[in-house]
């Protein structure tokens, strides 16, 4: 699972009203290096939740010194760009679970896919 | 369209498509390759483009590529009735035959200047056999009109069954197309046998016929092949090979139409080299992906990716779009992501396994959801496709964003279903019902039920061919609603 996925996925337990975002509990993080892309890079960023990819990013140890508030004008800011293309697409969790910040319902992640399915009583 | 490949660079080329495709490849032809007498019959795109074979290669919703010999008006029975009367009327003075192979060579050229053995333009013996196992198969299941037996969803042991298959439907839509559905009349296909005539020659050949109509009742495919092909080499010098010739002239006869090409291509351009393995049809895959509006920095979703064709064919057309595949079975997610890795899309198609039920994504967060629904044959054993339709649709409708598209892929069963559910609400349509209910004593008018997904609205529907069967590709928009009031009569 890369950051990206993760940072539009919301737990959707019966009942959970604040399911995001999840909280990230690996145990295998692997780091591969992914063609940078500029235009995606930046195209993708409006449409992240900045401050839960920060979060995110601390939590596995590779925060790349992104900050806590999302910069202006990153479009031509080309090493800003490469740091979230970093973060976002090359940082991936194989192994571990993703936890809901309400429930404490806790979905694994195995050889890098989350397994998100719910049992009949929660969904 | 005469002469308009005089021009050095215009060649007039033509493409086979599934039933149902012509009009997304005529679309594509026209963006993509800015070609120029777009026209069509059933199964037939031709258009006439100076864009080089290397963009024309990469057309995605045809199957199988062919520079245009000749388009003759049809051959009438009454009129054609003598071997030298096919002769006279398919050769002319041999200037279409002559120009057709000078081009053929260049394109020739051009291909082998990739150095892509694999997509080479030769025809091996390999590709004679393959062929004759096709029309086996032809011979078996052609003639019929398809029993409900295909599965619709191929999977990976599928890719020749497939081609198999689509031969199949464009015969059946030639049948219909000619208006001859008798047995007799089946559209049969044979190559030239003998009759070779060692005059020196330049180039060697084989004729492939096809018929069907008033012709195919007096000469077989065979018969008619071999009066071609022997007029060919007399007249022109050429060499028959019925084994490995350089090039092979299809000729493609009906009441309606005439056609003559030569196939440049061994594979149809239908296989993706970037393609592990294959699921839904990829023309197919295709066209629901060119519906879906996505744009750079689009995020798209299918909630039953499957092996992933879908978003990998989108991926591949839409370089600066994110793709999340979402699928329940695990071991379609295996396979998923082995198609991802080939193809190398790591970064923007990513994957994830849940229930398309329950899509662990907020409301209105995605701009296109895409989505081949199961048919309820193949995947469908534990649970009730059509029970489960609106739920899975209510949840699309939810986690799409106001302004976003849903392109669905539906068995005709399904689509009845839905397209009752969302009852169109026209005001014609509306006013009439009313006016029409007046004096009923029917309490519930169905076009006064709200629909159960207030904020999709249809934009149309496409019938295509998944070869055995026919599928529908839904596409609505996800409206505003203004607390879904429907204004009807109190």
């Amino acid at each position: 699972m890369k950051l990206l996925t993760h940072n539009m996925l919301t737990s959707h337990v019966k009942g959970v009203t604040k399911g995001y975002p999840l909280l990230i509990k690996a145990t295998e993080v692997r780091v591969s290096e992914v063609e940078f892309n500029p235009n995606f890079v930046s195209r993708m960023i409006p449409k992240l939740e900045w401050s839960a990819l920060v979060q995110a990013a601390d939590g596995l140890g590779h925060l790349q010194d992104l900050p806590a508030e999302l910069v202006t004008d990153y479009e031509k800011n080309e090493d800003f760009l490469r740091k979230v293309h970093r973060v976002l697409l090359e940082v991936e969790v194989l192994e571990g679970c993703l936890q809901c910040p309400e429930s404490g319902r806790e979905f694994p992640i195995s050889r890098g896919v989350p397994n998100m399915l719910l049992n009949e009583d929660e969904a | 369209m005469s002469d308009s490949n005089c021009q050095c660079a215009a060649l007039q080329f033509y493409c086979t498509a599934g039933n149902g495709m012509e009009p997304f490849l005529i679309q594509e032809v026209k963006t993509k390759l800015a070609a120029k007498d777009v026209d069509h019959i059933p199964g037939k795109v031709f258009f006439t483009t100076t864009f080089g074979i290397k963009q024309v290669r990469e057309l995605k919703s045809a199957e199988r590529l062919f520079l245009l010999l000749k388009r003759h008006s049809p051959l009438s029975a009454h009129t054609v009735k003598t071997p030298s009367g096919i002769q006279s009327r398919l050769m002319g003075d041999g200037s279409d035959w002559t120009r057709a192979v000078l081009s053929w060579r260049r394109l020739q050229r051009d291909l082998m200047m990739r150095s892509n053995c694999t997509l080479s333009v030769s025809l091996p013996g390999r590709k004679r056999k393959r062929e004759e196992e096709e029309e086996k198969e032809s011979g078996v299941e052609g003639s019929t009109c398809n029993g409900p037996n295909g599965t619709q969803k191929l999977g990976l042991e599928g890719e020749r069954k497939e081609l198999g298959l689509s031969k199949d439907h464009i015969s059946s839509t030639e049948d219909s197309g000619s208006g001859n559905c008798v047995a007799g009349d089946k559209v049969e296909e044979d190559r030239i046998e003998g009759s070779c005539d060692g005059k020196t020659s330049t180039v060697s050949f084989r004729v492939s016929c096809r018929c069907s109509g008033a012709l195919s009742r007096r000469f077989s495919p065979q018969d008619l092949s071999r009066i071609i092909g022997t007029a060919a080499s007399r007249q022109l010098g050429w060499r028959v090979d019925l084994r490995k010739p350089d090039l092979e002239v299809n000729v493609y006869i009906s009441d309606d139409h005439c056609v003559l090409g030569i196939p440049l291509l061994r594979l149809p351009l239908a296989n993706r080299s970037y393609m592990k393995t294959t699921g839904l049809r990829s023309t197919i895959a295709w066209a629901m992906a060119s519906l879906s509006d996505i744009k750079p920095g689009s995020c798209v979703i299918d909630p039953m990716c499957g092996v992933g064709t879908i978003l990998l064919e989108a991926a591949h057309e839409y370089q600066d779009a994110f793709f999340l595949g979402l699928d329940i079975d695990e071991s379609q997610l295996v396979k998923a992501c082995q198609n991802v890795e080939f193809a190398k899309f790591g970064d923007r198609v990513q994957l994830l396994q849940s229930s398309s039920k329950d899509i662990p994504l907020p409301s209105c967060s995605v701009d296109a959801v895409v989505c081949d629904v199961p048919f309820g044959k193949k995947f469908g054993t534990k649970t009730d496709m059509a029970a489960s339709l609106p739920v899975i649709v209510r949840e699309m409708e939810r986690v799409l964003r106001v302004g976003g598209t849903l392109v669905l892929l539906l068995s005709p069963q399904l689509s009845c279903l839905l397209k009752k559910s969302i009852t169109p609400r026209p005001v014609p349509l509306h006013t009439q019902g009313e006016e029409t209910e007046v004096g009923l004593v029917c309490d519930v008018d169905p076009f006064l039920t709200p629909s159960p997904f207030p904020s999709l609205q249809s934009l149309g529907y496409h019938r295509v061919s998944l070869g055995a069967i026919d599928a529908l590709i839904h596409k609505y928009v996800k409206i505003l609603t203004a607390t879904t009031t429907l204004g009807g009569p109190d």
